[in-house]
């Protein structure tokens, strides 16, 4: 069964980010012969290159008129997809991927499946799963309109490494499409970074809301205190409510640590924080919830209230110095 | 901060989903139906953030209706009066006569069914909802309705001219990729674009005696097939046994083997 699969690269200012090639991976377990790769940009010829280079498939420059707006991305993408027939069209579940991947379906008359971490496939279909909620369950989702628009978690797929007999083919398209509705006006950095930064660090204690108040994340600095090289992380849910500042989240919206040691304390394991974490070498998972899906990531899992258990931890430490 | 619009009426439309408590088991059938749970629901936690931003529009301008709606059976008008109780002037129930999952484009469907041609200036969803996750109602529903739309939305601002926004969104790493977003149009707002408030006593006494405004949802045909199945438990990791005291003491040992600490 041919699959014509069309992927939208995910870009940074000068490279394309890994993400592109873990969806390399995906299209290429699907049908590695019919995959083209579209590059959307104000100035995206070198990243054009890099990706036919490293990946050997047929590459489409867009040079865009400005930079990213969801509707400049639909608008070029909804008059270029149709006429290359694909059956499936993969995009990275990025904020960049999510604001624009479902209005493009709706465009095209199709349904979106967004934050896919797995595929299988019969002789005659593929079904996509995802996590739902915060990974206690599963979904699986049969589209039974072509094309299908999917959204891949970044992380879920490793990023494509066979090496290219040539480098792939490249055309160059320049847009004239112009922004409406929608004008972009520039990036901020809206924080400044930390003296160790986040990603650096060897041990990482994160909490999530399990730890109860904010007066529990003492607990959580004295624990990490207890390491060289360590910094405290939290929750998406934590740094909402104001408990942590966001340079401290890990997660897919915040940062994305692989320390050697990672102590999760009170975090139920979302798809989106284990995105962030799950590389760390050593995983140590606290929560009162045994069926957290955190333990599903963890090489050791305690269940315990962790207001009593560090304590304890802190205690038994401090017999063994 | 700015939410000023300019000397005109502003009709905002805020889409709040029901969602099971964190910590409710999971039930799913053999057929791979999710059929649970089937009490214990509270209000989506983003949702929260959407109709605290409504509420400020509506404190830096005087002159702002905010409707809340949801599509579902009737327990889903618990969370519309908590929208009530938490700024909405009006609640919006779309009906729909059976429990069970619905896909995001059936409930953006139903919401374009109710909200076109009302002339909302503005309509606001959360990021996502913490049960599906799927972040598609938001960007699904403007395109249905022709309108433009902005997701991850972290910071959302009136212009000077009085018919456009100046967004923030949140992208990777802490950035934040800035917009102006013309009116009318569909945000999708992240948690911690504001900090949500306790419902004001006049707002709870009139959010029980309100009637809401009721509308049977027509039949929306699927595009997908799908099924639920609880999470395999792929990689579960050591699980650590005894008393807490013995758990400790386990942890210092392993940390001690890994040459941690």
């Amino acid at each position: 069964m041919d699959k014509h699969i069309v992927i939208i690269a995910e870009t940074g200012a000068t490279a394309a980010l890994p993400v592109t090639y873990e969806l390399v991976t995906l299209a290429a377990a699907i049908d590695p012969d019919h995959i083209e790769i579209i590059v959307l940009g104000t100035d995206c010829g070198d990243i054009a290159h890099e990706i036919a280079g490293r990946t050997g498939l047929s590459v489409t420059a867009v040079s865009t008129s400005v930079e990213y707006t969801p509707e400049l991305w639909k608008d070029i993408l909804s008059r270029i997809i149709p006429g290359r027939g694909p059956d499936l069209i993969v995009i990275a579940h990025t904020a960049c991927g999510q604001d624009f991947a479902p209005g493009l379906a709706v465009r095209l008359g199709t349904s979106c499946i967004t934050a896919v971490e797995s595929f299988s496939r019969t002789a005659a279909e593929l079904t996509f799963t995802r996590a739902i909620l915060n990974g206690k369950a599963h979904m699986d989702i049969v589209p039974d309109l072509s094309p299908c628009v999917v959204t891949v978690l970044p992380g879920a797929f490793e990023a494509y490494s066979a090496a290219p007999r040539a480098p792939g083919s490249i055309e160059f398209i320049q847009s004239d499409a112009k922004p409406c509705k929608i004008m972009p006006s520039g990036m901020s950095h809206p924080e400044e970074e930390d003296a160790i930064p986040l990603n650096e660090a060897e041990v990482v204690v994160s909490a999530g809301r399990g730890i109860g108040g904010p007066e529990n994340l003492d607990l959580i600095e004295r624990l990490a205190a207890r390491f060289k090289r360590s910094a405290v992380g939290g929750s998406r849910p934590l740094c909402d409510l104001g408990w942590l500042p966001y340079r401290q989240q890990v997660g897919l919206t915040g940062k994305t640590v692989s320390p050697k040691l990672y102590i999760a304390c009170g975090i139920s394991g979302s798809p989106q924080h284990v995105a962030g974490m799950k590389n760390s070498q050593l995983i140590i998972a606290i929560n009162k919830d045994p069926n957290a899906a955190i333990f599903q990531v963890a090489d050791f899992c305690i269940v315990a209230d962790l207001v009593e258990f560090i304590p304890l931890l802190l205690d038994e430490q401090d017999g063994t110095l | 901060m700015n939410k000023t619009m300019k000397g005109s009426f502003m009709k905002i439309l805020v889409c709040v989903k029901q969602v099971p408590d964190t910590e409710a088991p999971v039930a799913i059938d053999a057929g791979g139906r999710w059929v649970g749970p089937v009490f214990s629901f509270r209000m989506n936690r983003f949702d929260e953030y959407a109709l605290e931003e409504a509420v400020l529009f509506k404190e830096f301008q005087h002159d702002v209706a905010i409707d809340a709606v949801s599509v579902g059976p009737e327990r889903v008008q618990a969370v519309i009066r908590r929208a009530m109780e938490l700024g909405a002037d009006t609640g919006v129930h779309i009906e729909i006569s059976r429990e069970g999952y619905m896909p995001p484009e059936v409930i953006a469907a139903h919401i374009l069914e109710y909200a076109r041609n009302k002339g909302y200036d503005l309509i606001i969803c959360g990021a996502m909802s913490e049960d599906c996750m799927h972040a598609q109602v938001g960007p699904l529903l403007a395109e249905m309705m022709g309108l433009p739309s902005l997701t991850a939305v972290i910071a959302a601002h009136m212009r000077e001219d009085g018919c456009s926004l100046d967004i923030e969104q949140e992208i990777e790493g802490g950035l934040r990729r800035r917009f102006e977003l013309v009116l009318p149009a569909v945000i999708s707002v992240q948690t911690g674009i504001n900090h949500p408030r306790y419902p004001t006593l006049t707002n709870v006494l009139r959010a029980k005696r309100q009637p809401l405004k009721r509308i049977m949802a027509r039949e929306i045909p699927l595009m997908n097939r799908f099924g639920f199945r609880e999470a395999a438990t792929v990689k579960q990791g050591v699980m650590i046994t005894g008393s807490m005291r013995e758990q400790a003491r386990e942890v210092v040992r392993i940390l001690h083997e890994h040459a941690i600490l």
